[in-house]
């Protein structure tokens, strides 16, 4: 570990963190601050915008029967299928399976606006009204490919003699899986969890279009407050996603490598 | 295990997900082309007629400014993310684990956060009473209107997407042995030099993935050009969303949209092949 690198360096990542923590840290500010104007620095610390948070129906419902309720389910479907994705490509050889993998991971080089319209114009067409159902269904395909990702990278880490052993003392294939690979896939399948539930939680892209008029996420709800104007309940909720999306990813670095991520 | 069992074995682990981009990617974009060669009506939703007017009309002075001003904002943000993250990734490749792990965590954890939190952040800091203003009267000087212009959609999407920089060149800079830097110091190098000579030349594929990353992220931007932009100077994602949601003409948003797809799907398949080209350079002996 070298550490030679040479000092002027030093401000200019400073300043680059400075600049990419700042709108957080004024979030969270001013979602402790009295002034209804978004005042930073605040002049005193009060709880009175939290209370409103948890007062108002249209976030109180966006936060925890949307946002929430989606990217847990999301997190548990998107670790479902991307782990039985991530298996069929790592654990068989067949004709065309770099072509599967690129497709597998597609959804990662979309653009998400685009994404969302055109599943507007797919739901429009089917005449699919948007709910928690429509919203949930993008996001399994944008979240999917984090789960493969992180699984991947932990099957390939693992040797595949370990199940063999298994086998020849008498288990099933089905029994080696579940009783020697998954346990041993544990950390992958966790940070891949975490990483669906985050990518649904803080996703505005798709909601946009999807998450239709009674099903408003999170983050759309912010969106709309911010172009109308709203108070700093919104940065109450801004501050609770924060916070949850913090600890997640403290978790997620402890079981995973973080740079993997991209 | 037989050939028809592990097919089956192979269909029940990697068709449900297989089925699942089937209906909701691969359809929903056909959907898309479908659209965007059949004409536009305000009254009705499909008319049975080809037309390729919805492509033709991109050449329309309307059309070429606003991808004109998209794909010159996505390269200013790009450069200046280069200009920014560099720095910052060379520090991060040869700093301690321990503050590796640290810094890591604070570049990651905005990237997660919703964006439009993130640009809520911004607009209180460049808002008419915001951060800069008030340091701005300390001094005796008048406010400045720094939010809905080009410059405050640069400042946002710099700040969205400089992680996407950062993060290839660092494992680029990774995988050239501190060994080397010392050698080439050791040969009478100064900083300056060792830097062009090695570090510069063999981490072009990690700056170039995170060139066409920030590039292609930039130009099918939304929330920070929406929120932070001037409402007459749209980027190409803007026009996107109100054709699709405010005037309902679905074919031009599908030509638009099929058009910007192209151009950031040939960029993300570049970057994909450059990280894979480096990676596989490394495995090599």
């Amino acid at each position: 570990m070298s550490s030679r690198w040479p000092r002027p360096l030093v401000p200019l990542v400073v300043a680059v963190y400075v600049g990419l923590l700042a709108p957080l840290v004024v979030v969270i500010a001013v979602s402790f601050g009295p002034s209804a104007a978004f005042e930073f620095p605040p002049r005193s610390l009060t709880l009175h915008w939290f209370e409103a948070f948890f007062e108002s129906q249209a976030l109180v419902t966006s936060f925890f029967r949307v946002s929430l309720v989606v990217g847990l389910l999301a997190a548990v479907l998107a670790t479902l299928l991307g782990t039985g994705a991530a298996l069929g490509l790592v654990r068989f050889r067949f004709f065309g399976r770099e072509a599967l993998e690129a497709f597998f991971l597609a959804p990662l080089v979309v653009p998400e606006i685009l994404l969302g319209a055109a599943l507007y114009l797919f739901y429009a067409r089917l005449a699919i009204q948007a709910s928690v159902w429509t919203l949930l269904g993008g996001h399994l395909i944008i979240c999917t490919p984090y789960v493969i990702r992180t699984v991947t990278a932990g099957l390939v880490g693992l040797d595949p003699r370990l199940e063999e052993a298994a086998m020849s003392l008498g288990a099933t294939r089905v029994q080696a899986f579940f009783k020697v690979t998954l346990p041993l896939l544990r950390s992958s399948l966790l940070s891949g969890a975490i990483f669906a539930f985050i990518i649904s939680f803080s996703d505005i892209n798709l909601a946009l279009f999807i998450s239709g008029p009674q099903s408003t996420s999170l983050p759309v709800h912010i969106f709309s407050q911010i172009q109308w104007q709203g108070d700093p309940t919104i940065a109450a909720a801004s501050s609770l996603q924060i916070v949850i999306i913090g600890m997640l990813i403290l978790v997620a670095q402890r079981i995973f490598r973080l740079r993997l991520v991209i | 295990m037989g050939d028809a069992q592990r097919r089956r074995t192979w269909l029940a682990l990697a068709g449900p997900y297989a089925l699942f981009l089937l209906f909701l990617l691969v359809v929903p974009f056909a959907n898309v082309a479908i659209y965007s060669v059949h004409p536009y009506s305000p009254t009705k939703v499909f008319l049975p007629e080809l037309t390729f007017a919805n492509y033709l009309k991109i050449f329309d002075l309307y059309y070429l400014r606003l991808f004109g001003r998209t794909l010159r904002l996505g390269l200013i943000t790009m450069a200046v993310c280069v200009v920014l993250g560099y720095p910052l990734a060379y520090f991060l490749a040869r700093s301690r684990p321990r503050v590796q792990a640290l810094c890591l965590f604070l570049l990651i954890m905005p990237l997660m956060v919703s964006a439009v939190i993130r640009v809520f952040g911004w607009i209180v800091i460049l808002g008419r009473k915001g951060l800069v203003n008030q340091a701005l009267a300390v001094f005796g000087l008048d406010p400045v209107r720094l939010l809905y212009n080009e410059t405050a959609v640069v400042i946002g999407l710099v700040n969205v997407f400089i992680p996407f920089m950062v993060l290839p060149i660092m494992a680029s800079i990774e995988r050239i042995p501190p060994s080397l830097e010392e050698a080439a110091q050791n040969l009478g190098a100064n900083w300056a030099q060792m830097f062009w000579r090695t570090i510069l030349p063999l981490s072009v594929p990690g700056l170039l993935s995170g060139c066409l990353l920030v590039y292609s992220l930039s130009i099918s931007a939304f929330v920070t050009p929406a929120l932070m932009g001037n409402a007459r100077e749209r980027m190409a994602g803007q026009q996107v969303y109100d054709e699709v949601l405010v005037s309902f003409n679905w074919p031009s948003a599908s030509s638009l949209a099929l058009t910007l797809i192209a151009l950031t799907g040939v960029l993300m398949f570049c970057a994909l092949l450059a990280t894979r080209r480096a990676s596989r350079r490394e495995a090599a002996p």
